[in-house]
């Protein structure tokens, strides 16, 4: 559907349409176009890829410079009444410090319109759902990074949104943090909400994710199912350098193997190209032991999360 | 006006340090108002109520404490990202504005007007000639136009401290010293002629120095301009992420 038409009940919960957005000279996202429904959608990408920006623009923090912006039926922007839809939370750690977190969420829950006889249940009930209990009469000041993060969860669902955005909701957590964060917007999503969260750490996005915006330089370098994409990522070439013995013969018996792409010897640094990962790390070991060869050091030339995403956007 | 949004800027604004240096300053009012009050002769006194209230209380206090609350009430949560939890929320952008600039008003007249209030029933002696009660009223609504001002300001620039601080020491302290025409853009200057109306005094112990209908006018359109850009900037404000 279009922004332009009515907005209906089911309608398409997030869209993107040829949505771009630059500051000045600076392009931060770059002609992207999705639509989200149910379920949890992670939106990864490196730092300064866009992914802040595409969640502002959903927020209604920003316009797009061009194509359309879609929320719960209407555009984002310039629609205060959207935001009975969207549970937001932001990056950003500051919280009124001068709050507990019982305040802080009731404050949510006043300014979203709930009223005095559902007020004291709904904030209950978000607080006990981030399982902040103990520390709600404390002031938000005096929490761990971990705590804040879930005070601020608690606030953008206490008026029970179909629609959450969350920018790099695991930031600062602890592990056991992070796992109760991921029950938790498991569980919502299983009501039947739309939920996008941001995050910059592959392991987050794959335990968490059932559908994957992959984001690099302001694109969509990839979208869709979790598993699709993660093949996508095993199963492009991998290159390596290899100290050993012997590196000229080491690299010609390589060169019979069936995983192996190319072969290349420059300034007696031996390179690897493997086409398939797992064959070459199985196969390696059996090569240089039938040739009588010692193998000093074998290295990853780029694993960086960077070079995955950037293999992603060339393909 | 939202009384939810009313309650959090008012412990932001007071919670702050800066209130009780701003408490102090006004103390320090009050101070020199004993200090004139036990040294000076009794002839003196009326002038030098006027003279402490036109320079200490109008020139320095009043200005001040509605820079430090006008930008405190919205920019500084603009500046920490605390703002988005007021405007992600089905409120009219309109409302949050007025509620806040309410807040900045509320606060700006409570921590000049009572030590203008103070100092100068302390010197002046009473309030039969109408000297103080014209200051007080008068730092009211001067605090009321430089809190919207201010308020505008930091919706325009997130450096609003500092082009305040430049308009009250610039433009109005030192240019409407020297140029007569720039006084009537000058706050300072429509707060002393509308204080002037409230009291008849020789001219040799204080003389407004514009009149009360440029005064009033002028005064009036900057007050409504900064209201009306202040809510279209907030209508439309954009907030980007940490990292863009």
């Amino acid at each position: 559907m279009t922004a332009a038409q009515a907005p209906a009940p089911d309608a398409t919960a997030i869209e993107l349409a040829s949505t771009s957005r630059w500051y000045g000279n600076v392009v931060a996202v770059n002609d992207i176009s999705f639509r989200l429904d149910r379920g949890i959608t992670g939106l990864l990408g490196p730092n300064g890829a866009g992914k802040s920006t595409i969640l502002h623009m959903l927020a209604g923090f920003l316009a797009p410079s061009s194509g359309s912006v879609s929320v719960a039926g209407g555009p984002a922007r310039g629609r205060t009444e959207m935001y009975r839809s969207v549970g937001l939370v932001p990056e950003r750690e500051a919280v009124y410090p001068f709050l507990s977190a019982r305040e802080f969420v009731r404050a949510n829950a006043q300014l979203q319109g709930i009223g005095p006889d559902r007020l004291e249940a709904a904030v209950a009930a978000a607080i006990a759902r981030v399982e902040l209990e103990d520390a709600q009469d404390r002031p938000i000041g005096t929490y761990s990074k971990g705590m804040r993060q879930r005070a601020k969860v608690a606030a953008a669902l206490v008026h029970d949104p179909p629609i959450l955005l969350l920018d790099e909701p695991f930031n600062g957590m602890d592990p056991r943090q992070r796992l109760h964060m991921m029950d938790l917007l498991r569980a919502m999503a299983d009501e039947g909400r739309t939920i996008l969260f941001s995050s910059h750490i592959l392991e987050e996005v794959e335990r968490l994710a059932e559908q994957v915006l992959v984001i690099v330089a302001g694109r969509l370098a990839a979208s869709g199912d979790f598993r699709e994409i993660r093949r996508l990522m095993t199963d492009r070439p991998h290159t390596f350098t290899v100290r050993s013995s012997d590196d000229r013969a080491l690299g010609a018996a390589l060169l019979a193997e069936p995983s192996i792409a190319g072969v290349s010897l420059d300034d007696g640094k031996l390179t690897v190209r493997s086409s398939d990962f797992g064959a070459f790390s199985r196969a390696i070991g059996g090569v240089a032991r039938r040739a009588r060869i010692s193998l000093y050091e074998l290295l990853p030339t780029d694993e960086s999360l960077e070079s995955v995403f950037s293999y992603l956007v060339a393909r | 006006m939202n009384g939810v949004i009313a309650r959090i800027t008012f412990r932001q604004l007071l919670s702050r340090r800066r209130t009780i240096l701003l408490l102090l300053l006004g103390g320090i009012m009050v101070l020199v108002a004993i200090a004139l009050r036990v040294s000076l002769d009794e002839v003196y006194l009326q002038q030098y109520a006027a003279a402490l209230l036109n320079n200490f209380g109008v020139a320095t206090l009043m200005p001040l404490v509605a820079l430090l609350f006008g930008t405190g009430a919205i920019g500084s949560e603009l500046e920490d990202g605390t703002a988005v939890y007021l405007l992600a929320k089905p409120v009219n952008r309109w409302t949050v504005l007025l509620t806040k600039l309410l807040v900045a008003c509320a606060a700006s007249i409570a921590i000049t007007c009572v030590p203008v209030f103070i100092a100068g029933l302390v010197v002046d002696g009473g309030l039969s000639d109408g000297l103080v009660i014209g200051f007080t009223i008068a730092t009211a609504i001067g605090s009321v136009v430089y809190s919207a001002v201010f308020v505008a300001l930091s919706l325009v620039t997130s450096r609003a401290l500092v082009f305040g601080l430049g308009y009250v020491l610039i433009w109005e302290g030192l240019l409407s010293g020297l140029f007569a025409g720039t006084r009537t853009f000058s706050i300072r200057q429509q707060t002393l002629a509308l204080a002037d109306t409230f009291f008849d005094l020789p001219a040799d112990v204080f003389q407004a120095q514009l009149g009360l209908t440029p005064a009033v006018i002028v005064g009036g359109v900057i007050l409504v301009g900064a209201i009306v850009l202040a809510g279209r900037r907030l209508a439309t404000i954009e907030i980007a992420g940490e990292s863009v």
